[in-house]
């Protein structure tokens, strides 16, 4: 959001000009207007985090003209700097009334990446998946709060499949685990049941679904196969199904 | 905790409640001494059948869900409360995903109402570490 000189001088004036007279629809418009990239610019700063960016967008565009219409240019801030904070405000408020994925509090989203290297030590240690108790135990902290954490970190929802969720690091690729064998895609026998739903996933995706579903391999000895920790396994086997189940419901 | 012990749910039939189900199912699960993996499939599975009870919500609808725990055994029953809500059907691969998360499940029509059951049982778990 960057404006020249005189831009930024002509634009200051059609905000006092606007301050002394708030009818102006025309004058109004051509504020908001110039300032929508602004909107965009901050409501991707709150991409990934559960919610279509169009109605993040949308969002920060009403917390745009929330600003538009109080701003007072004889104060002598910014409009960007008095409009980031509104159109800021506005998204958290957002997040916090609408989506529990960021809700979530902060508390349990730090206990859920810290149990996700717990859980890789202690499963590595006893040889096999370990027990909430234990994971309490070696994590310090009640069997509720990992339940907690554990359900936080999977705040998958209904409606919005798509973001990555808190903490993934969906960088490298089934291609990339891989040499040049079988890459593991779901069998074309089961394939046909399910596809075209199948297909629209990640070749990761497909491949976890077909160890755990059809191979019948634990989460755990998926995540040690990938080289990925059992929490993101449980995390992409969740995403996979909700994702299925909303294609589904869709045809 | 050998004897078995219920706890009741009801929930408004709609996705967003689900997650309640799902914590009451891995508090109960973690309990009776499910790992970890248990306690996801656990869910994964609750979740499956939950949707295929309530598809992607149902207004004015309940769903209830009754908990019961043995040792190293939970089972779960739901269903909607009001008659007419349509049958509910297991897919080809929501069948072979519930296979491999549960020992056994089920979904009926009952009358028009939606239920399903399912039960997990978690094996012994080999003795905890020496320190």
């Amino acid at each position: 959001m960057t404006f020249d000189g005189a831009q930024r001088i002509q634009l200051r004036e059609k905000f006092v000009n606007f301050s002394n007279n708030r009818d102006d629809g025309d004058l109004r418009n051509e504020l908001i207007e110039a300032h929508l990239g602004l909107a965009e610019y901050l409501a991707r700063r709150f991409n990934n985090r559960g919610e279509p960016i169009d109605d993040l967008v949308q969002v920060a565009s009403v917390g745009l003209l929330k600003a538009v219409d109080r701003f007072e240019p004889e104060r002598g801030v910014e409009f960007s700097t008095y409009a980031t904070h509104t159109i800021v405000g506005e998204l958290k408020r957002h997040f916090r009334d609408k989506g529990w994925a960021v809700r979530a509090p902060r508390r349990l989203q730090e206990l859920y990446l810290r149990l996700g290297k717990v859980i890789g030590v202690l499963g590595h240690e006893l040889g096999r998946s370990p027990t909430v108790e234990e994971l309490a135990k070696e994590a310090e902290v009640s069997e509720e709060d990992v339940l907690g954490a554990l359900e936080a970190g999977q705040a998958y929802r209904f409606a919005s499949l798509d973001a990555p969720a808190l903490g993934d690091d969906d960088t490298d690729t089934v291609g990339s685990r891989f040499g040049g064998d079988d890459p593991g895609m779901v069998s074309a026998e089961h394939r046909a049941s399910l596809s075209p739903l199948i297909s629209e996933l990640s070749e990761r995706e497909q491949l976890i679904l077909q160890l755990r579903f059809f191979e019948g391999l634990t989460q755990s000895e998926i995540a040690e196969r990938l080289g990925i920790s059992q929490m993101h396994v449980s995390r992409l086997l969740a995403r996979s199904l909700a994702q299925l189940r909303q294609a589904a419901s869709e045809n | 905790m050998s004897s078995p012990q219920e706890v009741l749910l009801r929930v408004p039939a709609v996705p967003e409640f689900l997650r309640v189900a799902r914590i009451t199912a891995s508090g109960l699960a973690s309990r009776v001494g499910f790992s970890l993996d248990e306690v996801d499939d656990l869910r994964l599975a609750l979740d499956e059948l939950c949707f295929t009870a309530i598809g992607r919500g149902l207004d004015n609808e309940e769903l209830e869900l009754r908990y019961s725990t043995s040792a190293r055994t939970l089972s779960i029953n739901g269903a909607t409360l009001s008659a007419a809500n349509g049958r509910p059907t297991v897919g080809e691969f929501s069948q072979q995903i519930l296979t491999a998360l549960v020992d056994e499940h089920r979904v009926w029509d009952d009358n028009g109402k939606n239920c399903f059951s399912l039960v997990k049982r978690s094996p012994a778990k080999p003795k905890n570490r020496t320190s």
